[in-house]
Formats: structure tokens, C-alpha cells, sequence
């Protein structure tokens, strides 16, 4: 099953991150800061436990995953649609390309000021944030994965007997696919940031909104804890769901070997 | 002018109907504001059942004139056409086999196999006719364990097996080769030419292949057609009436391919079209 390797570099990680702990509560033992700016892992853990049993965290990440996923999915369908516009048409691509590159170089969180002018507090808003800040790297990459597409594949297809407008679904998109599960790994990534960004100002529930309120009783511990929330629920996403469709497309297309 | 019309040796069936015929065909390409001649206007019959061999150096166009019958690209004079019809964009009828075996890695062995079938109007959405259909050309090619396998799971000979059922399936009116055999290794051709003799002799198929190695030719095809090189014309053709299954290693064999390679060194141009 697992390899030699792979366990021994568990171990090693498992070991980094007892470390970080014990340095961590090290720093707080010396006394150094006080403790309401920089509280210890216990009462990070502690704090994130009462807002468990209070009710606040799980609504709070159902909300903020129930976005992402709701957004997430319209990003992704305007993203592959511009994309294949862009691969497909080289003066759709020169027009589009140089846009989207900007859009994409933007900060997430510029989209909030602009979606607070035009959706004001509302939940709008929050997914206009979403969309605009995962939306160009599926663009970018969808394109980029069509245009690397080896012409043979087309011109084997159109042998075949395939038409125009067949090409999309047969040929073109499953040519491009490993190209574009990255690209929307990526927009995940950016959506993640951007709603995150968003709940800071204009929810009343979700992990922005628990940082913010955390901010607001100067509660530290609140903070860190679901910052750590925050990073947890973006890498298990990352790794476990995205990492491994990319991994198994990767692997299907012959671009990687089974381990 | 030349040849295009002489008589098959080796069988003496009756006289097979033409099946594709090229009058005056000829193709310069645009380079810059340089003009390049790929091929001198030229004559050519292929008869129902024949397998021609496209023989020469590179550069001489064969495989322009190899892309212009798929339809790829346009003759620039003359025309090309198909059972009497012209020839003007690629179609399921002239399937193409590549260079490289441009199998779709997305797709099982089997799904390749049925790729072309989703566009013919007796197998359009019947999925269980495509595989069955498939299955027997996978048998065809010795590859019947492998329906499942990914592409990149197949040895290089292999794919170019999957590629060859894949290319016959759709049932096409002519099968074009575009050297497929040269990346391989010299016992995976052998098997090759075996299954591909085995084919022609079993489906009656038209096949227009493009090589540079003589003995290919000669192990291969019924008539011979030697290029010379820029721009191309067709210098002879030469008839290979061996019986088959022929084996690449056959003295008979290698005695053709020499003379196939004299007739593109050594002799004096005196066969010129145009």
C-alpha cells in the first residue's frame, strides 16, 4: 500500500507540526506579549470548541462552503465558456487575454468595495465577489489548456467524422481537461480568498464573519482559531478534492504514473 | 500521361472499378513571397482493392499528396475524386492513419475503437452495435484483452494497432497510412505488415500508404508509385505481383525493394508528366 517513503515523510510532517505546537506554546509560556493579543494552542482550541458548541462554527463554514460551491460553479461555467471562446478564436484570445491577466493580478478583496457600491449588504454581493475573483484563472487556463492541444487530435477527430460543433464536447474540452482542472483548482483557490474577503464586512454568518467578530471583542484566540478553520477547510478542498480529480485526470491521460 | 492506366499484374481477377482518380492534380504552397512547387501536376488511378505505396525521399510530397486525397488541404490545379465524386473537405470515407497514432488518451482502447462509429447513421445512438462492431475490429488487430487498457498503458506497436482498427471501423472507402511504422522496432513492423495483409485480403479495402523505406513498399503494396523530389512527380510505377501474405524478410521481397530503389537513384529521368 503506502510506500517506505510516504510514511516516513508522515512522520516527518506530523513532527513539523508537533513542533510548531510546542514553539507556540513555548513563545506564550515566556510571557513575552500579553496573553489577550497572543493567547496559547489550548485556548485557541478551547475558544474554537465554544464556538462549536455555541452554534456558531459549523453554520458558519456550511455558509461560507455553500457559497464557494454556489459561486464557485457559476466561475466556473462563465470561466470555461470564455475560455473556449478565447482557445477557439485567436482574435477573441488577443482581445481577451491581456484583460483577464489584469483581472486576475488584482487583490481579491478590491472586489469588495465595487460589490459594496453595487449590491450593498447583501448576499449578492458576496457571490459577485466569488465569481469575479476565480472566474479569470479558469478563463486563462482553459484557453492556455485548447491552445496546447496537439493538432493531430483535431485533425484525427476530423477525420472521423466529427463536426464543428461536436468539437467542444469531444474533442476539444476533453483534450484541455487536465489543463483546466488546474485552472479551476486555481479559481477555487482565488474564490476562496475573495469570499473570505467578502464576509469580513457583509454577513452575519460565515468564517469571514466569525474573523471579523473576533476582531471586534478583541478576542484573539477567536481569530487565530478560525484562521486555522479557514486554512484547514482551503487545504482539505486543495488535497483532497481537487488534488485528487487533477491527480486521477493526470494519471487517466498518461501525463503522470500511479505511484 | 504515365502509367496511370496500365493494367494490374499479378491477379488476374477481372478489371477492378477505379476508385479514386487524380487529374492534373498539383500543389504549390505560398511561402512568403517565395512560390514552392510540392508537386507537378499529375495523374493517378487507384482501382477498388488496390494497395498503392507512395514511394520516395522526404520532400518529395508524398505526404502533400497524401493530405490533399483526406482532404486537408486543396489541390492547387486538377481535382481528386471519389468514386466519381470530388473530394473537397476530410470525411469518414478516406480515413487517415497518422504518424503518430493520435489516439485520444481520454478514451479506453474500445472507446477509441468506437470514436468514428458515433457518426455513422447505422451505429448513431446504438451504443451495444459500436462495441460489438469495435470488438471484432479489436480482434482484427490481436488486441481483443485490451478493450479496457488506456492508451498509455499499450506498447508503441500496440497503439499503432488500436489506431489501424480505429481507422477501420467507420468502414471507410479508402484507408491512407501516413508512415506509421518507422518509430517502431523492426519485429513489432513485421507483425504489423502481417496484420495488414491479413486485413486487406480479408476486407477487400482500398489503401494508399506513404513510405521512405523500400522494403516496406515492396512487402506492402500492389503498385508502387516512386516520387522524385522537388517538386514532386511521379517518376514509375512499379507493379509487386508477389503473392501474400508477403514476409518483409522474403528474398522475393527484398529483390522488389531493390528494384524500387534503382528505379529512385540511379536511372535517367525520362518518365517526366507535365
Amino acid at each position: 500500500m503506502k510506500s517506505e517513503q510516504a510514511k516516513r515523510s508522515f512522520l516527518y510532517v506530523s513532527f513539523f507540526y508537533l513542533l510548531i505546537f510546542a514553539v507556540w506554546q513555548m513563545l506564550f509560556s515566556a510571557g513575552l506579549i500579553p496573553d489577550y493579543l497572543f493567547p496559547s494552542p489550548v485556548q485557541v482550541g478551547k475558544r474554537l470548541w465554544e464556538l462549536g458548541s455555541d452554534d456558531y462554527l459549523l453554520p458558519s463554514v456550511k455558509a461560507t462552503l455553500v457559497r464557494m460551491a454556489m459561486g464557485f460553479s457559476i466561475a466556473a461555467a462563465i470561466g470555461l465558456g470564455i475560455g473556449l471562446l478565447m482557445g477557439t478564436s485567436p482574435i477573441m484570445n488577443s482581445c481577451l487575454k491581456s484583460l483577464f491577466l489584469g483581472l486576475q493580478t488584482l487583490p481579491t478583496a478590491a472586489w469588495v468595495p465595487i460589490s459594496l457600491l453595487l449590491f450593498g449588504l447583501s448576499e449578492q454581493g458576496i457571490y459577485f465577489v466569488i465569481i469575479m475573483s476565480s472566474t479569470p484563472a479558469v478563463a486563462i487556463a482553459t484557453s492556455a489548456g485548447i491552445l496546447h492541444i496537439p493538432p493531430l487530435y483535431l485533425r484525427a477527430a476530423r477525420t472521423l467524422g466529427t463536426r464543428w460543433y461536436a468539437m467542444p464536447v469531444r474533442v476539444i474540452l476533453p483534450a484541455a481537461l487536465p489543463a483546466i482542472m488546474t485552472g479551476l483548482k486555481l479559481g477555487w483557490t482565488f474564490g476562496w480568498h475573495g469570499a473570505v474577503s467578502a464576509e469580513l464586512i457583509k454577513s452575519t454568518v460565515g468564517l469571514g464573519f466569525l474573523l471579523n467578530m473576533g476582531r471586534e471583542m478583541n478576542d484573539a484566540s477567536q481569530v487565530i482559531g478560525i484562521m486555522l478553520v479557514t486554512i484547514l477547510f482551503g487545504l482539505l478542498l486543495d488535497r483532497f478534492l481537487f488534488g485528487v480529480i487533477e491527480r486521477r485526470i493526470r494519471i487517466r491521460w498518461g501525463l503522470e504514473k500511479k505511484e | 500521361m504515365n502509367a496511370s492506366v496500365s493494367k494490374s499484374t499479378g491477379q488476374s481477377a477481372a478489371p477492378r472499378a477505379v476508385k479514386l482518380r487524380l487529374a492534373n492534380v498539383s500543389k504549390t504552397f505560398q511561402n512568403g513571397t517565395q512560390t514552392v512547387e510540392a508537386l507537378a501536376p499529375l495523374e493517378l488511378e487507384v482501382k477498388e482493392g488496390e494497395y498503392v505505396v507512395f514511394f520516395g525521399p522526404s520532400g518529395c510530397g508524398k505526404s502533400t499528396l497524401l493530405n490533399l486525397i483526406a482532404g486537408f488541404e486543396a489541390p492547387s490545379t486538377g481535382e481528386i475524386t471519389l468514386e466519381g465524386k470530388p473530394i473537397t473537405r476530410p470525411g469518414r470515407d478516406r480515413l487517415m492513419m497518422f504518424q503518430e497514432h493520435a489516439l485520444f488518451p481520454w478514451l479506453s482502447v474500445i472507446k477509441n475503437v468506437m470514436y468514428g462509429l458515433k457518426n455513422e447513421p447505422q451505429f448513431r445512438f446504438r451504443p451495444r452495435k459500436q462495441r460489438e462492431a469495435a470488438r471484432s475490429w479489436l480482434r482484427m488487430v490481436h488486441l481483443e484483452e485490451f478493450e479496457t487498457a488506456l492508451i498509455h498503458e499499450l506498447s508503441g506497436g500496440m497503439k499503432q494497432r488500436v489506431a489501424l482498427a480505429r481507422a477501420l471501423a467507420p468502414d471507410p472507402k479508402v484507408l491512407l497510412i501516413d508512415e506509421p511504422f518507422p518509430a517502431l522496432d523492426a519485429l513489432v513492423r513485421g507483425k504489423l505488415y502481417g496484420d495488414l495483409q491479413d486485413i486487406l485480403t480479408r476486407t477487400g479495402k482500398t489503401i494508399i500508404s506513404v513510405t521512405h523505406d523500400s522494403r516496406e513498399a515492396a512487402c506492402l503494396g500492389d503498385r508502387v508509385v516512386v516520387f522524385t523530389p522537388r517538386p514532386g512527380r511521379i517518376k514509375k510505377e512499379i507493379h509487386v505481383g508477389l503473392a501474400r501474405p508477403r514476409d518483409i524478410n522474403d528474398p522475393k521481397v527484398a529483390e522488389h525493394a531493390g528494384r524500387i530503389m534503382a528505379e529512385l537513384e540511379g536511372q535517367p529521368d525520362e518518365k517526366r508528366t507535365g
